[in-house]
Formats: C-alpha cells, structure tokens, sequence
C-alpha cells in the first residue's frame, strides 16, 4: 500500500510539472517566475495539512493516550518542517525578482518563520526527551499550542499591511485565477498531498518498528 | 518582465534535493531497522 501511494505520488509529481511548465501559460505580469507558485502553494498548503494532523494527534494522545496518536503527530511535525522550509526558501527565491529583496519582514513571511521554528522546537523537545511516555505528554501540549499559529500566518495578510498579497485560494472571494493556471496548481497541490501521505505512511511505520525493537 | 528562468530552477532544485533527501533518510532509516531486527537473536 505505501509502494502504491509512493508510486502515486511520483506520477503526481510529474502531472504537476508538465502543468506548471507545459499546460500553463506564462503569467502576464509576472512572467515564468510566476511557475514557482506551483511549489510554493502546495507547499505551504501541505504543511497546513502536516500541522493540523499534530494537532489532531496530540489532541487524541492526551484524550486517549494511545502511542498511534503519538506516532501521528510526530510524523506529521517532522514533513510539516519540511514542507515549510520548502515554502520559505522558494517564497523567498520568487521574492527577489518581485520584490526586490530575498526577505522582509512582512507580517506573512514573519509569521511562517514563527510557525518553521515553533515547530523546529516541537522536534527538538521530542529529541530531548527519553522516556516516552513524557515525551508524548510534553509534546502534544506544544503541538496543540503550536496550533494556534497556523490561522495566523494565514490570515495575517488581512489582518496587517502586508507587501505578501492576500490569499487568492482559500480566501473568502471567489479566486480571480485563469482557470488554465488554476489546473496547475490544483494537480501540483495533488501531488503535494500525495507525497505528504506517502511520507507520513513511511515515517509511522518508522516510528512503530523503533518502539517495537 | 524577463523569463527570470533562474529563479525558477533554484526553487524547484532546492525542493527536489530536499524531498529526495528525506525520501533517502527514510529509506535509510527502514534498511537500518529491518538489518538490526534480523540480527537481534529471537526469543525462544
């Protein structure tokens, strides 16, 4: 089953850059460096995802103290890193032909870099701690806490002057994209999920045989 | 606006090393696993 989701992904992947780079026109205003919202959505909506399932997991942990939440929620924290390091880099490399400048410190991208090192803390604190039943307990808190950042760096472009523009997906409006880019990114943001679901399967499955040996 | 073409395979070959680089810790990891199980001596 995880060979499948892998493989899934993998072909998730390549539809997603066909789209971006073939089937997707080059941006008016923008031009090509706009093909770079094809990684930097999806990955910022995966971690989204990778966040909300820490949370998910420390909340059924600490209801049922159950390890599988455990697992879930560690898993989780470890590919939501990843994908908002992802999200950073590539914000920041589409930043400076379009801004100006690699970073600034705007609300949005302040508010991410809070989100990577709370989170980068959530691991930290389960690497520190050996016995696992406290690590689990200590963990869950900070990653139900850690929570609550995720609507703020999302709605933090409304909510402050922003040089980052407002959410074009997941916004109240109707989205004002060309449907043809709308495609791309919808498939690129497929394949994200995918990929998410094969690394989080691989990464339980992980956890489990270390908590068995 | 130029192609700023650049940028664009910056971003998506920094993503490419880092996901392929988490694909081979995991996979690094399993293989690890899986060797020290087969050797640890099973209870009779």
């Amino acid at each position: 089953m995880i060979r499948v989701l892998g493989w899934l992904a993998v072909l998730g992947l390549v539809a997603g850059l066909a789209a971006g780079f073939g089937y997707a026109p080059r941006e008016a205003v923008q031009g090509n460096v706009q093909r770079i919202m094809y990684l930097h959505v999806p990955a910022v909506l995966t971690a989204y995802l990778a966040f909300a399932l820490v949370l998910a997991g420390s909340i059924g942990y600490l209801a049922t103290r159950r390890s599988g939440w455990d697992r879930l929620a560690a898993a989780a924290g470890e590919i939501g890193v990843l994908f908002t390091g992802l999200t950073i880099v590539s914000g920041s490399i589409w930043g400076k032909p379009t801004w100006g400048t690699w970073w600034t410190w705007d609300a949005r991208l302040t508010s991410t870099a809070v989100l990577f090192c709370v989170y980068v803390g959530y691991l930290l604190l389960r690497s520190l701690i050996e016995d696992p039943e406290a690590r689990a307990r200590y963990a869950a808190v900070v990653g139900i806490l850690g929570a609550v950042n995720i609507p703020i760096v999302h709605f933090s472009v409304k909510w402050w002057r922003a040089l980052h523009q407002p959410s074009t997906i997941l916004g109240p409006e109707r989205s004002p994209i060309d449907p043809a880019i709308g495609l791309a990114l919808f498939v690129n943001w497929v394949a994200f999920t995918l990929l998410f679901a094969y690394f989080l399967s691989r990464r339980m499955e992980i956890a489990r045989l270390e908590e068995q040996t | 606006m130029p192609s700023n073409w650049g940028y664009v395979f910056a971003a998506y070959g920094i993503a490419a090393v880092a996901l392929l680089s988490y694909w081979r810790h995991l996979a690094r990891r399993t293989h690890a696993l899986a060797a020290r199980r087969a050797a640890k001596p099973r209870a009779t």
